[in-house]
């Protein structure tokens, strides 16, 4: 693991591991751990970036450390929304449940996004 | 359904692989669908190889960390999460594991079920908590 790794880890302020604040590596902004609804939070409520600290197929910690960015919003069976991210340096994927707090606007734009730009007319549905 | 061309499509048109073309040959290749028990065939328009089913979107978790590499213990059913937007347009299908929970994205191939498609990207709208949240959000 690098140094530059540790520099950059989520530094922890409450006493259970993982539970405390942590910088955005996108906008900045120091986030809670803890979401408004108490659950564990991944990524930034405002611009909805993470980062890769997790690694999703051997489970455990990843040594990436590189910016994870929103692609997908996705319901799961249990009618929850989860988010999806990719890795911009290894192309990994992650899925971590929407917040309560998190940016409803950006949320939107991103549940549209494929609508916007289908690959064939959507025209021909025409009732859906 | 006929597919919108894309500026880049000559750029990423499907390589060329013998073996899958060859008379009587490919048939070893095809594979059952896990979701809806459709034959489908290996060869796809669009890719270099087909990792999903045309006609349900249904897949099998068979690659580990590179596409393509098959080097997966899990062999279970992987199916469609959702959509995600390259940036140059190209629509990729989000796939999940039942069994394991692993994600991968995957290109969508020309003859993949259209309707299909159009109800996974219409599903986080279809949420009526969610969209009314967002228009209360709004300036
Ligand atoms: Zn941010
Ligand atoms: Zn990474
Ligand atoms: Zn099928
Ligand atoms: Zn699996």
């Amino acid at each position: 693991m690098s140094s530059d790794h540790l520099a950059h880890q989520h530094h922890t302020t409450g006493a259970a591991f993982g539970i405390g604040t942590f910088t955005c590596v996108r906008c900045g902004l120091t986030v809670s751990a803890k979401s408004a609804d108490g659950t564990r939070r991944n990524h930034c409520p405002s611009c909805l970036h993470s980062r890769h600290v997790l690694d999703q197929i051997e489970g455990g910690p990843s040594e990436c450390g590189a910016r994870m960015s929103p692609i997908a919003i996705a319901v799961l069976r249990t009618g929850d929304w989860t988010l999806v991210h990719r890795c911009v340096r290894c192309g990994e994927l992650s899925s971590d449940p929407v917040c309560g707090d998190d940016n409803q606007l950006m949320l939107m734009r991103m549940a549209v996004r494929p609508l916007a730009d289908p690959p064939f007319p959507l025209e021909a549905f025409g009732s859906l | 359904m006929p597919r919108r061309t894309r500026r880049e499509q000559h750029r990423r048109n499907q390589r060329h692989k013998d073996v899958l073309h060859t008379a009587g040959r490919h048939r070893a290749h095809d594979f059952r669908c896990v979701g809806c028990r459709l034959d489908v065939s290996l060869v796809a328009p669009g890719t270099a190889h087909r990792n999903h089913c045309p006609n349900c979107l249904t897949s099998l978790h068979v690659d580990h960390r590179i596409p393509g590499d098959r080097a997966a213990g899990c062999g279970g059913r992987m199916e469609p999460l959702g959509l995600t937007v390259r940036t140059d347009g190209e629509w990729m299908l989000i796939h999940q594991c039942l069994t394991c929970a692993r994600l991968s994205a995957n290109r969508i191939a020309g003859d993949d079920n259209a309707l299909a498609l159009v109800r996974l990207a219409l599903r986080p709208l279809q949420d009526r908590r969610v969209a009314s949240s967002a228009l209360l959000s709004m300036p």
